[in-house]
């Protein structure tokens, strides 16, 4: 549904994107997580047709959001990273006023507003000026528009930002249910937990291009289990130092993290090479405390692909 | 109708500037025709006084009252009525809707011109007691509102240029005032000063405008108060002066339109 291929924006001479590609299948509920400056709210203006790309291809349904931009509008619904109102409007003339804006008419426009009331939980307060919601109503008043022309596809850039925790609740069991509808969701957020609760797969993004975890994807998929990579946390008596000696010259393993007396390791294969890696530890000398498996959660393969990068 | 233009009026006459402006601008009006009528009469016996002498200045008075008075306000209408989208955020939603670059525009350009159209109406009642002293007809209150609406259409398109290549209101209010000085004040200066140097230079002095070279003359197109002065020819004697000052604002408005829109669709800087 959303098609990516290595993609180039620049500001300024400054490289926005740098060959970023995304593949979204239809249906998803998608993540894109990456520190601040990778390229995320670029990406997202790019593919809501607001930024034309300088090179690489972009498309939405089939349709290029460059050149067939007005027929990828009527597709997407796109709330931006720090979405605005019209303060001095009452909530039912928001709603008319965009829905008149996406061309709907008559009996359209009152449907899809009175829809839009009913979804964003407002409707009780339709005639209540803009000004005096609270900041979580108006972000849902916002995703009412956002979805007033019945979008196939929604690109949300930071939505969760400055909700408290029952409006981010609120507003994850609404993305799940409008996702059950079969609408395709392309959501970037720093609130890394609810990302791994809603989506199916996350991409990695770091200066403009496609990050990679320490697994070497660049997309997490969270609802398949992981089968052929997996992590070690392996905590030990003494020293580190001669452990981490040892890991060189097992077959497919590899050093993530070390402490003093602790060690995360990646191996890749089997069972047996896990085994080997447990021998020759304790062949080499090391006094082995723990070796538990761990399935890393998005906070750690986030905090592992993108340590260091801080801008 | 646009909806642009639906709810750029619902949110103008919600302001209080909606009927403070318009209060005061009628004010102002009102406290210069008097004037000029006090000024007028003062200076000769009450027997002596020519109900079309007093027409005329007072229409005068009013007439270039008037456009000073809509030239400092048009900015006010039009530079931050695209700011105003982008620190409210909210322009990405316009342009993400199905609204194109010209119907955003066009929403902003009416409303904001049909704002000072309704000032210009409100001062009809003081229009009409120039008009009921005599020396003035149909055709003088003809073509210097022509010529008023021309040049209001000019500053609001430039305005909206203003309002979509800045990010503040204040930023772009402030260059559309300086653009209104540079086209009355810094125009007019120019060309006396220029005049002096010329009649000083050849020995001379210049009787009628077209006495003064081009090159000279020029700078007097851009300036609205001669516009508005040569709408007070006949209409037969439009051409050159009145011609030549509307092709010129006529392409200024239009190069404003189309640098609007440009920078409308180049969207980057939201």
């Amino acid at each position: 549904m959303i098609d990516v291929e290595q993609i180039r924006k620049s500001f300024n001479g400054k490289r926005a994107l740098d060959g970023f590609t995304l593949h979204v299948g239809a249906g998803e509920l998608f993540g894109l997580v990456g520190p601040n400056g990778a390229g995320k709210t670029t990406l997202m203006k790019t593919l809501s047709t607001l930024l034309p790309i300088d090179s690489g291809t972009a498309q939405i349904g089939g349709l290029s959001v460059t050149t067939q931009a007005r027929e990828v509008k009527r597709l997407i619904g796109y709330l931006p990273d720090q979405p605005g109102v019209y303060q001095d409007m009452s909530v039912r003339e928001f709603l008319e006023f965009f829905a008149d804006a996406f061309q709907l008419t008559g009996a359209r426009n009152r449907a899809a507003v009175g829809r839009a009331l009913e979804r964003s939980g407002l409707a009780e307060r339709s005639r209540d000026s803009v000004e005096q919601l609270s900041f979580g109503m108006k972000q849902r008043l916002v995703l009412a528009k956002t979805l007033l022309h019945d979008p196939k596809v929604l690109l949300l850039d930071e939505p969760a930002t400055g909700l408290d925790p029952i409006a981010r609740i609120e507003l994850r069991e609404q993305l799940k249910e409008l996702q059950g509808e079969g609408i395709t969701i392309l959501i970037s957020s720093h609130i890394l937990s609810d990302l791994e609760d809603i989506c199916t797969q996350i991409a990695l993004i770091g200066e403009g291009r496609n990050a990679r975890d320490t697994e070497g994807h660049s997309v997490i998929q969270l609802r398949a289990p992981q089968a052929r990579v997996r992590i070690y946390e392996i905590e030990l008596l003494g020293d580190s130092v001669p452990a981490v000696n040892i890991l060189d010259s097992v077959a497919g393993a590899r050093l993530l993290e070390s402490g003093a007396d602790r060690m995360l390791v990646e191996i890749t294969g089997t069972d047996e090479q896990v085994a080997a890696l447990l021998r020759a530890l304790v062949v080499g000398g090391t006094d082995v405390l723990r070796f538990d498996h761990r399935a890393l959660g998005l906070e750690e393969r986030y905090r592992l692909a993108f340590q260091g990068r801080r801008p | 109708m646009n909806p642009m233009i639906r709810k750029e009026l619902r949110q103008r006459m919600r302001e209080r500037r909606g009927w403070l402006l318009p209060s005061l601008y009628l004010l102002v009006l009102g406290a210069a025709v008097t004037f000029a009528y006090f000024v007028t009469t003062a200076d000769r016996g009450r027997s002596n006084i020519q109900g079309s002498t007093v027409g005329v200045a007072l229409f005068l008075t009013l007439a270039y009252s008037q456009l000073a008075l809509l030239l400092l306000l048009a900015p006010i209408f039009s530079a931050g009525s695209i700011t105003i989208e982008k620190e409210q955020r909210t322009l990405a939603g316009l342009l993400t809707s199905l609204l194109t670059s010209a119907q955003i525009w066009w929403g902003k350009f009416v409303s904001s011109l049909l704002f000072v159209l309704l000032l210009l109406v409100t001062s009809l009642p003081v229009l009409s007691m120039a008009f009921a002293f005599g020396g003035i007809g149909p055709w003088e209150i003809f073509s210097a509102t022509v010529t008023t609406v021309l040049i209001l259409g000019c500053m609001s398109a430039i305005g909206l240029y203003c309002s979509s290549a800045f990010q503040r209101s204040v930023h772009a209010t402030a260059v559309s005032y300086a653009t209104v000085i540079a086209i009355t004040v810094v125009t007019s200066i120019v060309f006396f000063v220029r005049v002096s140097i010329y009649e000083s230079a050849h020995h001379l002095a210049t009787h009628g405008w077209y006495d003064i070279p081009l090159n000279i003359r020029a700078p007097m197109y851009v300036n609205p108060f001669f516009f508005l002065t040569a709408s007070f020819a006949p209409p037969k004697q439009l051409y050159p002066a009145w011609i030549t000052c509307a092709g010129v604002f006529i392409a200024l408005g239009a190069l404003a339109v189309a640098l609007t829109l440009r920078n409308l669709r180049r969207r980057g800087d939201l």
